[in-house]
């Protein structure tokens, strides 16, 4: 079924956030700090007032006054006393039109005095630190350490203790559309209209930023033109509306490309220690030491860490581990969700450093995986059951084709191997109400449709299937947040499978309603007949809308709410020893995939030429959202993998704000051919036994493109991206890095 | 603001004349803010992502590039203008079969950047190679570009060839219960 939003969209016919305005709009830009570190001496307005046009400056000054609440000192909303990182938002110039917008930011006169930065974590910790380094450390956002066992015991023990450092590199998020919002204040209305995955996750935000109770903040979801973990959080909005709160004016804010590498949320660097110990050929234990870059985020608020260091076990069966980790407050821009936050990193790390063990000791990795993954029935290292999960089944299936590519590759290529594993945001409750009205069956969303088809097409599939009708007789209708019904917001993989869940009930609880009513006894069935939803029993059909009450259809229908709030199962095991915050897994989701790439050995430049992927579907709800995920997750994936790096220059400016230097994959970057496999069966906690596909993807390709550079070049390139750079440097037999112990 | 000379030209077959436009006013803000017509897309502003794309005489350019001046007495094209043509339905219906089409940002400046190509090679239309080639401008931050090379195969109604990226999808039993 073609997607109805497709056409209207490729018309251009859609508003997006930065299309819309209203009457009495007024522009507001941003003033940003240029340093990464500085002290705000002095803000002087002055000049930017006497632009003609110029309506309103809004500077840190301004903000406790107009605050129901004054504003966290933590959380600042302007730079008040230091800037933190380049792009932090110092001021607001709001004026009738763009340029005088600009012209105005451009005579704010702020004066800084520029303090050291820790912009380099590479620079700052070239070893692991001691932990009496790190307790006075300032710079400490988090600490996470958890163990089974004693590591240091069972390396002492082992045949052979594999030891690497891993480092990874800033990727940003980059959809197409950058960050827009639109603020009206009315009273005690505080209304905006916005670029977002979660509408109602924003309008909690902004309550807390702005200290106003939810029920006053409204906030409209549009049209998303790409999210992928950028747009969950209130960025623009609290800034618009405050200007809006004084200048009694609509407000727009649009983001340039170069604000959103600076000041939106993204992946920051990470370096990983990681050892792994062998005993009469079997992987007994794993150390894994994080240094992650969260930027200039905020203390209390960091679930990175925790949620991102046990994925860097791989789904692996191990006697004993221990996993340590910093999370640091640097002056790079904040650390923000992307796509499966932080998993492709780590499972490059931890796959890289798998396969690099099995090929050091001569044994097929995938054999060597096999041996040791995670089986239904197991217990993760965390000591939560594994329920049903296609790890295994997907490394049966990579061996195969990775036989095959193998056999059939030209000298010189090489086909690498990975394997990557998500939980998903199946615990994040939504809430469904679903209207069979005389325009149809109608549900009614506060997110607007992203891009992933969950929310206009994967949602009206899963009513239309409870029902047996097609799909087309199903539409969307978005509302705001003060009148749609509650979700998390698209987000964590969740939407079809979780939301879906709710929906599914909704669906069902009408059908039982109908059948309740519809006169007669036999069984009932529904069909579709001129667009509406029709009721036959014991002979007999008639439109559904007959069996309304008055007063239903006085209030435009017969409506059904259901709500689904999953649960994360589970507690952390008893025996772990844990000091900082982990999290429980919900659904397990496993990804194998397989890549052939060639290495020009002159340049180091690697192409990928097959790729396959095997993925854990549980059960796939919508063929044609799930293949669009699957084909978008693995090319952005490739991007992370070959070319995509925030790159500082010495003074700690990013030096490559852009799409031109900032390279996204194109369309002549994507392997020529792409396998993908759904393998069913392994049932999650989604609608139907699905599970989650937006993230699950993205999450191997890192490494098995990496993986698949060593099968062909013995050489191991232990740091993201993969450029011809670092590439030639490891054929060179440059620096192998040692990982491991303290210095 | 004031003293800018007007600027007369023919957008989607009408000619407009619009009041004051300033001498580096781009040809993007021009359509969007002073005309109304949203339907080009503001994506990077520097000439990187294609998201912009108008045709003008016909042929495709970025209009966040192009000085709004420079186009006194030329013809502009957008989506809208285009909307409704057999060229133009053409290949909105291919994306929208082909599912090229996710969050859809991307999708107009593809339409314009396809129709003109097509459009410039009047007989002898260019083959799929040449078109994939000719996009590579043009980016998509969702799709992986797959769905977009079938929408451009059904298009001519040839097969995606060997060297550009072309996937398979089967849905199959095998997870373990
Ligand atoms: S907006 Fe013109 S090329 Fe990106
Ligand atoms: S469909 Fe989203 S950028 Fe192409």
């Amino acid at each position: 079924m073609i997607r109805t939003d497709a056409l209207p969209k490729a018309r251009g016919a859609l508003p997006y956030a930065p299309d819309v305005e209203l009457p009495g709009m007024l522009w507001a830009v941003y003033v940003t700090s240029p340093h990464p570190h500085a002290e705000i001496r002095r803000v002087d307005t002055a000049g930017a007032r006497e632009v003609p046009g110029v309506v309103d400056v809004l500077t840190a000054e301004d903000l406790p006054g107009l605050l129901p609440r004054e504003p966290e000192p933590t959380r600042p909303l302007l730079a008040t006393k230091v800037t933190r990182f380049v792009g932090e938002p110092v001021a607001l110039v709001a004026a009738e039109n763009l340029p005088a917008a600009r012209a105005g930011a451009s005579r704010v006169q702020v004066d800084y005095r520029v303090l050291p930065a820790f912009t380099d974590l590479e620079r700052e910790f070239p070893h692991w630190p001691t932990p009496e380094e790190m307790r006075s450390h300032p710079q400490v956002n988090a600490h996470v350490h958890a163990r089974r066992g004693d590591f240091d015991q069972v390396a002492h023990r082992a045949d052979h203790v594999h030891r690497e450092r891993y480092q990874t590199a800033m990727v940003a998020q980059v959809p197409l559309e950058p960050h827009a919002c639109l603020a009206r204040v009315q009273g005690d209305d505080w209304y905006v209209l916005t670029t977002t995955q979660a509408p109602f996750g924003i309008r909690e935000d902004l309550a807390d930023k702005l200290g106003l109770p939810q029920e006053k903040v409204r906030v409209e979801g549009t049209w998303v033109g790409g999210g992928f973990g950028g747009k969950n959080e209130a960025l623009l909005e609290p800034h618009a509306l405050l200007l809006s709160r004084r200048t009694g004016r609509p407000v727009r804010i649009a983001l340039t490309f170069q604000e959103e590498f600076l000041f939106s949320r993204t992946t920051q660097p990470a370096i990983f220690w990681m050892e792994s110990c062998l005993k009469d050929g079997k992987l007994v234990a794993r150390r894994t030491r994080l240094l992650l870059d969260t930027g200039a985020s905020l203390p209390g608020r960091d679930f990175a860490l925790g949620y991102s260091l046990g994925f860097t076990l791989g789904p692996y069966r191990l006697e004993s581990f221990e996993l340590e980790g910093y999370a640091l407050r640097t002056h790079r821009p904040p650390f923000g969700p992307h796509r499966a936050p932080l998993a492709p990193q780590c499972t490059f790390a931890s796959e890289g450093h798998l396969d690099s063990l099995a090929r050091d000791r001569g044994e097929d990795p995938v054999e060597f995986r096999l041996r040791h993954v995670w089986r239904p029935g197991d217990r993760t290292a965390l000591g939560q059951p594994v329920g049903p999960f296609a790890a295994e089944a997907g490394l049966r299936r990579a061996r195969e084709t990775a036989r095959a590519w193998k056999a059939s590759a030209p000298p010189g290529h090489g086909v690498g191997v990975a394997l990557g594993f998500w939980s998903t945001g199946t615990g994040a409750g939504g809430e469904a109400r679903l209207t069979l009205s005389p325009e149809g069956l109608v549900l009614l969303q506060g997110e607007r449709e992203i891009g992933n088809g969950s929310i206009w097409q994967g949602l009206p599939e899963v009513v239309a299937a409870t029902l047996g009708v097609p799909p087309a007789i199903v539409s969307v209708r978005y509302g705001d947040t003060a009148h749609a019904p509650f979700d998390s917001g698209v987000w964590g993989s969740r939407t079809t499978a979780a939301l879906g869940y709710a929906v599914a009930k909704a669906a069902e609880g009408l059908r039982r309603e109908l059948e309740r009513r519809a006169p007669g006894s036999g069984p009932v069935s529904f069909t579709a007949r001129d667009g509406a939803l029709t009721v036959a029993r014991e002979g007999r059909s008639y439109p559904a809308t007959d069996l309304m009450t008055p007063e239903e259809r006085a209030e435009g229908g017969l409506r059904v709410e259901a709500k689904h709030y999953g649960k994360n199962e589970g507690t952390l095991e008893e025996g772990l020893v844990l000091e900082g915050e982990m999290f429980p897994y919900s659904d397990l989701i496993a990804s194998v995939h397989v890549a052939e790439v060639s290495v020009d050995r002159e340049t180091g430049a690697v192409k990928v030429l097959r790729y396959a992927a095997f993925q854990d579907a549980g059960k796939v709800v919508n063929p044609p959202g799930y293949r669009g995920q699957v084909e978008g997750a693995i090319v952005m994936g490739l991007g992370t993998a070959l070319t995509e790096e925030g790159l500082l220059d010495p003074e700690g400016h990013l030096a490559n704000p852009g799409l031109l230097d900032y390279r996204i994959p194109t369309l002549s970057d994507p392997p020529p051919e792409l396998t993908i496999v759904a393998l069913e069966g392994s049932l999650g906690s989604g609608v139907w036994g699905s599970k989650g596909v937006g993230e699950p993807p993205i999450i191997p390709v890192p490494a098995a493109v990496a993986n698949a550079v060593a099968d062909a070049t013995g050489a191991r390139v232990t740091v993201l991206p993969l450029t011809p750079e670092r590439v030639s440097q490891a054929l060179r037999g440059g620096a192998r890095d040692p990982g491991g112990g303290r210095r | 603001m004031t003293g800018e000379p007007p600027l007369t030209l023919r957008v989607n077959g009408e000619e407009r004349t619009v009041p004051e436009v300033a001498a580096d006013t781009r040809l993007l803000d021009l359509l969007r803010w002073r005309l109304g017509l949203k339907g080009t897309k503001e994506g990077c502003r520097t000439g990187g992502c294609g998201a912009c794309t108008v045709l003008v005489n016909g042929e495709s350019v970025l209009s966040c590039l192009t000085l709004a001046r420079e186009m006194e007495r030329q013809e502009v094209t957008t989506v809208e203008g285009l909307t409704g043509t057999p060229e133009a339905e053409a290949v909105q219906q291919a994306f929208a079969e082909a599912g090229a089409v996710q969050c859809g940002y991307c999708t107009p400046g593809f339409v314009l950047a396809l129709v003109s190509l097509r459009r410039e090679h009047g007989a002898s239309p260019p083959d799929l190679p040449t078109l994939a080639n000719e996009l590579g401008g043009n980016l998509c931050r969702c799709t992986g570009y797959y769905a977009i090379v079938r929408a451009l195969a059904d298009l001519l109604g040839v097969p995606v060839t060997s060297e550009l990226p072309k996937s398979t999808f089967t849905v199959e039993p095998g997870g373990s219960p």
